[in-house]
């Protein structure tokens, strides 16, 4: 959109709005209120629900405002008798064949329809024949459909298509006989649920909390995503200490994710309210023994004593203290503030599965947040499978090539999902990542590393020329196959490709909610990595002091790490494979239970809100850790306040000075960090470091053709998702029962066998 | 059923009766592929739309715009490649003209596409043809077999450095694609779903690319405007609507079939009572749709001793317009009621249900004629339909919807008493003839 | 609770979507060779192709829009969502010739209902339906631009217009 400047003429009114500017989004922006259905920002033109007329003089009929750029001297009516009796009648329309069950209807309260009936319907209702019946049915186990509501606006199909990329969910069949659906009734794709969130009616609904709740008896709490990296802000919706439900829907957040999300943000919630939850603190009084319940007082006692005991016997630095990617700034600083204040070991790490110390340490240029990626020109992608491991990520990809004409690089060893939307693909041979980058560090690199890689060298001289070729953003992503020399030239890479018309932002791509965090509280600045200390478990580590538990990567090889501690203390949700072997299991209170923040991989610093009280006993993590240095003697003076604990954040961590959470508490104004972005550094050793580690990479690795399956990172079963039902289906390949067939109660979980015992029964 | 022209020499249908019309060189030696031979000898592509804009020929396939100022909408400095794709998804009611153009004379529209591809520079053209017309498909292909081998498809036709393509293309059954963007649209691979205008496909069509979309009878009407110059083809009709026009009839006439008239032809009268041979089975005349089904249905005090011109301003001007020039010619057995929810039945099949009003309009519409057509009407339901074809006319993303409300608001304006009979009571209310 | 099952629109109508994937003769790879080649845009050519399909396999079934979806690089959707747009696709099996009544205007006032009588009493079957033998399928369609020599019929591609109930025997006995 150009700054120049025209004059609309708006119900009488003049206005000056920027050229190029679209009718609907400036009647709006005015005051003048348009309904609309199909009209969604950013997703392709559809002009088919006919809501949004209005008069243009000069111009024969009504027009539709979605579809018309204002030029100068325009003059519009959004209001008069022809265009109410227009818009009545094209809800009259809509509800024609419409079911009109709103009592039952899962979005009755929040319906669009509903209430753009209430705003521009008419009174009355004339039609009076019979109503084209379709019955309900489930897409999936995650989506319920009741095609009888659909208004066929398209959102679902166009988020699908162009959120997604996966184009699972289509319109089919013609006129009256149109429906939104799939190729044999099943849903096959991710499970985001985006088209449920983006729909205007009850059409598409969220299968896992159908009929569970009405929306008015819901109390909404704005939150962040506890899973990926992405940090997308939801809405909680609660009702008396429960977690009911999660969306993103624009009348409740307005979050930089818009109304996207994942299916683990989605859908992945019910471990909140889950029955194994620990309900109270367990002690193992004696290796070998039973977890036994405890008070927290004891439970507090008792570690704070055996902790003072391992120190006082091997050291201070026997004692590790280790925090989590997934738990919040407030926690891990807590951890960090006990690790060093309190028992002044040196031994602290959080569980993340790489560390991204050598890229912030390097920092040459501002991290992306996910607008700038949408708006970027040419976006490189470094390994990492952003889909699926970050995808707020990838949607953000996917429209700035589709909608912003961006050129996409995608490096990788797997033709990822996103190739397909690619302007070069380098296929590399597996591991290769940090040959690739070691060529990026320096052109004259590049026909050695091209042949390590298994492409051509014009390969890598054709993407630097992509670069330097663009006038405006560059965004440089990377996963998390760097090591530490690789990340750090990433880090740098701005310094050879910034011009006056390119700005080059980079995008890191941890796995977790809060490895960005975990790591501003200084959680990854430890003399050991994780792996060390479990390694030195029985030596030089004696007692170790977590929250959370270790990754399955951490444990793999290592099953026995644990066994050999002479003590082990876990905040935990769960039990897990880790309180297998505690000695003291703290139970920790959920994302949905605390005040909070997470830093996200924009370096976006997001509130985590209390939506329910914490179950059972569990407590947050911070407090958990300050009642404990309480008892070692030390005094936090966190006065049982999150905000306290982030002031002082916020005083000793100059990234985030000034930042208080009143600064944070609008989530559609989002504040990042301010990272030190580090004067450029000389290259030349970490370069000469990748290069050996290049030089020992063996060169006959098989790239694989095959495109990974949707779902193969997304439906893993972890700690949380397991307590989710509906995973364990997609997880085993999205079966489709025997009797997805109408009853919409029924389908998922009754087999053809328990069904035919209800109708013996006569139930 | 006839063929033939009336108070013309024939144009279109000059070929139609020789032997072996549809061959080349039985198309050769009736002056067949003189035009091209012109065009590339002698004219350059500006000449060539000049002379259609000097022709006033107007589109065929129901539109009616003006085919000169549609391919000067070509933009020439595209770098984009160009398309002429000719419209034979002939399938508006009481239309089979474009058939007939097709089945007896295939390289007069082969000739047609090759001087419009020459006119605006397009390397690869289509003929989109409705499905059901595969045995014309199966002929065009035959045709082009027979043009490609005699040097008139491919590179340097005639020797020359013009070279283009044509293929066929197959419809699958839908009405929708006889308009340009959703025929674009199907063309491409997609569903028939029209598309948002502007941008109009002369900037951005098919591929995105530059593209003139004609009609069959438009595409055929090029040579001769091309061997007998624009000003002497306008003279053979009127200013405005130059040229002859193919029409269509049937219905209760003793000879339907396909005529070739001079556009301005006088009168309508004279044509359906004399030269398509007068009333079947000498019964009254009730009702006319001069125009495919898409047009105000007229009364026959609306026709004789009327003295209706047939051309585009004419018709207008009687009531109703020329569309696709498909005269459905009707008798006094004819119930209108019955005979417009026969037409409403079409356009709820045929709606594409892209947008609001006219897939939940055409399908409630059916319904309220089915619930009349059962004996439940309400004396109410008159009013009702027009209110519901004012709520789509206008308000529809393409002309479908508003070609659905046409024939309803004209047959309840115009026959009220063929309504009143099934609403139980009047219908005066609001209502007037 | 109801154990009925309730009768459901075709299009929700599940489909079991094996692996399968139809194959056909070099002959026919080749015919749809030749329509690929002459688009530039492979997606194209997929309503021609779905006419192959459907004349080797009788309609389009699972295994065939599966191959489809194989030969255009099209997702399944993209195929189905075209696929139930156009009526002359079917994506339920028809019989072996599917007799197409024009029932638009002119046919209609020129003789429809009679034929259409005449037809399903012949046949023995209603709208819609196929002969126990799987040989004919009755439907009514919409214009099929044979108005002038109304009223008419199609079975499969072949035109039968100025029928009368006598032509229609001889037609019908005609087809073996």
């Amino acid at each position: 959109m150009s700054t120049e400047v025209i004059k609309v003429n708006i119900n009488s009114k003049e206005f000056e709005v920027p050229k190029g500017a679209r009718l609907i989004d400036v009647c709006r922006d005015k005051g003048f209120d348009i309904p609309s259905f199909c009209y969604y920002s950013d997703l392709a033109l559809q002009a088919s629900c006919r809501m949004c007329l209005v008069r243009i003089e000069k111009m024969p009929k009504l027009q539709t405002s979605c579809t018309i750029i204002c030029t100068d001297g325009m003059i519009v009516t959004t209001q008069s008798e022809e265009i109410e009796k227009a818009q009545r009648s094209m809800l009259e329309f809509l509800l024609a064949n419409h079911p009109l069950d709103c009592p039952v209807c899962d979005r009755g309260g929040e319906c669009e329809l509903q209430e753009m009936t209430f705003d521009w319907g008419g009174l009355e209702e004339r039609f009076i024949e019979k109503k084209n019946y379709a019955p309900e049915k489930y897409l999936s186990p995650m989506v319920a459909n009741d095609p009888q509501r659909c208004i066929l606006c398209k959102r679902c199909t166009r988020v699908c298509d162009e959120w997604m990329g996966e184009d699972a969910i289509e319109a089919g069949g013609r006129g009256a006989n149109t429906v939104i659906g799939t190729y044999g009734g099943w849903l096959d794709c991710s499970q985001c649920g985006n088209c449920i969130e983006v729909c205007p009616t009850g059409t598409l609904l969220d299968g896992t909390y159908r009929h569970q709740a009405r929306p008015w008896e819901l109390a909404q709490t704005i939150s962040t995503c506890s899973y990926c990296s992405d940090g997308c802000e939801m809405s909680l919706g609660s009702r008396a200490g429960e977690l009911m439900r999660i969306v993103a829907r624009d009348r409740y957040v307005n979050g930089h994710n818009g109304e996207f999300l994942c299916i683990k943000g989605r859908f992945g919630h019910p471990f909140v309210n889950h029955e194994d939850r620990l309900r109270t603190p367990l002690i193992r009084y004696k290796k070998g023994g039973k977890l036994i319940p405890a008070t927290w007082d004891e439970a507090i006692r008792y570690t704070a004593e055996k902790l003072k005991a391992a120190a006082a016997a091997y050291g201070p630095d026997a004692l590790g203290v280790v925090g989590s990617p997934r738990i919040t700034n407030e926690a891990n600083y807590a951890l960090h503030k006990f690790a060093t204040e309190v028992v002044g070991t040196k031994n602290y790490a959080a569980t993340d599965a790489f560390s991204l110390k050598p890229f912030f340490d390097n920092l040459g240029a501002p991290l992306a947040t996910h607008r700038d990626i949408r708006y970027a020109k040419t976006i490189l992608l470094i390994g990492g499978e952003p889909e699926e491991l970050q995808p707020l990520t990838a949607k953000q990809i996917r429209q700035a090539v589709s909608n912003g004409a961006a050129k996409l690089i995608v490096i990788n060893s797997v033709p990822i999902r996103l190739v397909e939307h690619a302007a070069q693909f380098i296929h590399i041979r597996p591991g290769m990542e940090n040959a690739a980058v070691w060529a990026l560090g320096h052109s004259s690199n590049e026909t050695t590393a091209a042949q390590k890689m298994g492409i051509e060298a014009n390969e890598l001289s054709a993407l630097r020329q992509t670069i330097t070729e663009t006038e405006g953003d560059v965004v440089i992503m990377f996963g998390g196959e760097l090591n530490a020399a690789a990340q750090m030239i990433v880090a740098q890479l701005a310094n050879s490709f910034r011009a006056d018309t390119r700005r080059v932002l980079l995008h890191p791509l941890p796995l977790y909610n809060n490895s960005v965090g975990a790591h501003d509280m200084g959680m990854m600045n430890g003399a050991m990595s994780v792996a060390e200390m479990l390694d030195a478990t029985g030596s030089s580590i004696r007692a170790l002091y977590v929250a959370g538990s270790f990754l399955p990567e951490h444990l793999r090889g290592r099953e026995e790490a644990l066994a050999k501690l002479d003590f082990l203390a876990v905040h935990e949700l769960f039990e897990t494979d880790t309180t297998a072997f505690a000695d003291v299991v703290l139970p920790a209170a959920s994302f949905a239970e605390i005040d909070g923040t997470f830093t996200n991989n924009d370096g976006l610093v997001q509130r985590v809100r209390q939506s329910i009280p914490p179950v059972h006993q569990a407590k947050p993590d911070w407090m958990i850790t300050a009642a404990l240095a309480a008892e070692l003697g030390k005094d936090f003076g966190f006065q049982m306040s999150a905000s306290a604990v982030f002031r002082e954040i916020a005083e000793r961590i100059p990234a985030y000075s000034g930042l208080r959470y009143p600064v944070l508490k609008d989530e559609s104004n989002p504040v990042q960090a301010r990272y030190n972005i580090v004067e450029p550094r000389d290259l030349s050793s970490a370069l000469n470091e990748l290069k050996q580690t290049v030089a020992a990479l063996p060169d006959d690795g098989e790239k694989s053709n095959v495109t990974p399956r949707v779902g193969h990172e997304l439906f893993k079963i972890g700690t949380l998702t397991d307590k989710v039902s509906q995973f364990h289906l997609l997880a085993a390949g999205n079966p489709r029962p025997d009797t997805v067939r109408v009853s919409p109660l029924y389908q998922i979980t009754v087999d053809a066998k328990l069904e035919r015992d209800a109708a013996v029964s006569g139930d | 059923m006839f063929i033939g022209a009336i108070g013309c020499e024939p144009l279109q249908l000059a070929r139609v009766h020789l032997e072996n019309s549809r061959s080349l060189d039985v198309y050769r030696k009736n002056g067949g592929y003189q035009a091209i031979k012109k065009v590339l000898d002698s004219m350059s592509p500006d000449d060539v739309i000049n002379e259609l804009k000097k022709s006033a020929l107007r589109g065929r396939g129901g539109a009616g715009f003006p085919t000169g100022m549609k391919w000067s909408f070509v933009p020439k400095d595209s770098p984009k490649p160009k398309y002429v794709v000719c419209n034979a998804d002939e399938s508006e009611p009481g239309t089979f003209k474009d058939r007939y153009l097709m089945e007896r004379d295939p390289h007069m529209l082969i000739e047609g596409m090759l001087i419009a591809a020459y006119a605006l520079g397009a390397k690869t053209n289509y003929i989109y043809t409705r499905g059901e017309y595969r045995y014309l498909i199966d002929i065009m292909d035959v045709a082009l077999e027979e043009a490609r081998a005699a040097g008139l498809l491919g590179n340097k036709i005639l020797g020359t450095e013009f070279g283009c393509e044509i293929y066929t293309h197959t419809g699958a059954g839908a009405y929708i694609c006889g308009e340009e963007t959703a025929l674009l649209s199907s063309l491409e691979g997609m569903r028939g779903h029209p598309r948002m205008k502007p941008p109009f496909p002369a900037v951005s069509g098919l591929y995105a690319a530059p593209t003139v979309v004609n009609n069959v009878e438009t595409l055929t009407a090029v040579p001769d405007i091309i061997k007998m110059g624009g000003e002497a083809y306008q003279k053979l009709g009127t200013e405005k609507s130059g040229g002859t026009k193919v029409w269509s009839v049937s219905g209760h006439v003793n000879r339907p079939g396909v005529y070739e008239l001079p556009m301005g032809y006088d009168d309508m009268e004279k044509f359906i009572m004399e030269d398509c041979g007068g009333m079947l089975g000498g019964k009254q005349l009730k009702a006319v749709i001069p125009g495919g089904s898409s047009v105000y249905i007229m009364r026959a005090d609306q026709i004789i001793g009327k003295d209706v011109r047939m051309d585009y301003e004419g018709i207008v001007a009687a009531g109703s317009s020329v569309g696709s020039g498909g005269f459905i010619v009707m008798d006094e057995t004819v119930d209108v009621f019955e005979s417009t929810k026969n037409l409403t039945e079409f356009y709820k099949h045929e709606s594409c249900g892209w947008c609001t009003p006219c897939r939940e309009g055409t399908d409630w519409l059916v319904k309220v004629f089915k619930r009349i057509a059962a004996g439940h009407g309400r004396p109410e339901d008159a009013q009702l339909m027009l209110d519901l074809c004012d709520n789509i006319e206008g308000k529809s993303f393409c002309p479908l919807g508003d070609a659905a409300a046409w024939p309803i608001q004209s047959a309840i304006k115009r026959f009220p008493e063929d309504f009143r009979k099934h609403l139980v009571t009047s219908i005066d209310s609001g209502v007037s003839t | 609770m109801s154990t009925q099952p309730i009768q459901i629109q075709p299009l929700s109508q599940p489909v079991n979507i094996g692996d399968e994937v139809a194959s056909f003769s070099p002959e026919v790879e080749a015919e749809i060779d030749g329509h690929l080649a002459k688009y530039p845009v492979m997606r194209s050519a997929i309503l021609p192709l779905m006419f192959i399909v459907q004349r080797e396999r009788g309609y389009l079934d699972a295994p065939g829009v599966a191959y489809l979806a194989k030969r255009l690089r099209l997702r399944i959707t993209d195929i189905w969502e075209v696929a139930t747009f156009y009526s002359m696709i079917y994506t339920q099996p028809v019989g072996k010739y599917h007799i197409q009544i024009c029932k638009t205007l002119s046919c209609k006032i020129m003789g429809e209902p009679g034929i259409t009588d005449h037809v399903c009493n012949k046949l023995g079957i209603r709208l819609g339906e196929t002969t126990a033998d799987g040989k004919f399928t009755v439907s009514l369609v919409e214009c099929l631009g044979s108005c002038g020599t109304a009223p008419m019929f199609q079975i499969g591609f072949d035109y039968h217009e100025n029928l009368t109930t006598e032509k229609v025997d001889q037609i019908l006995d005609g087809l073996k």
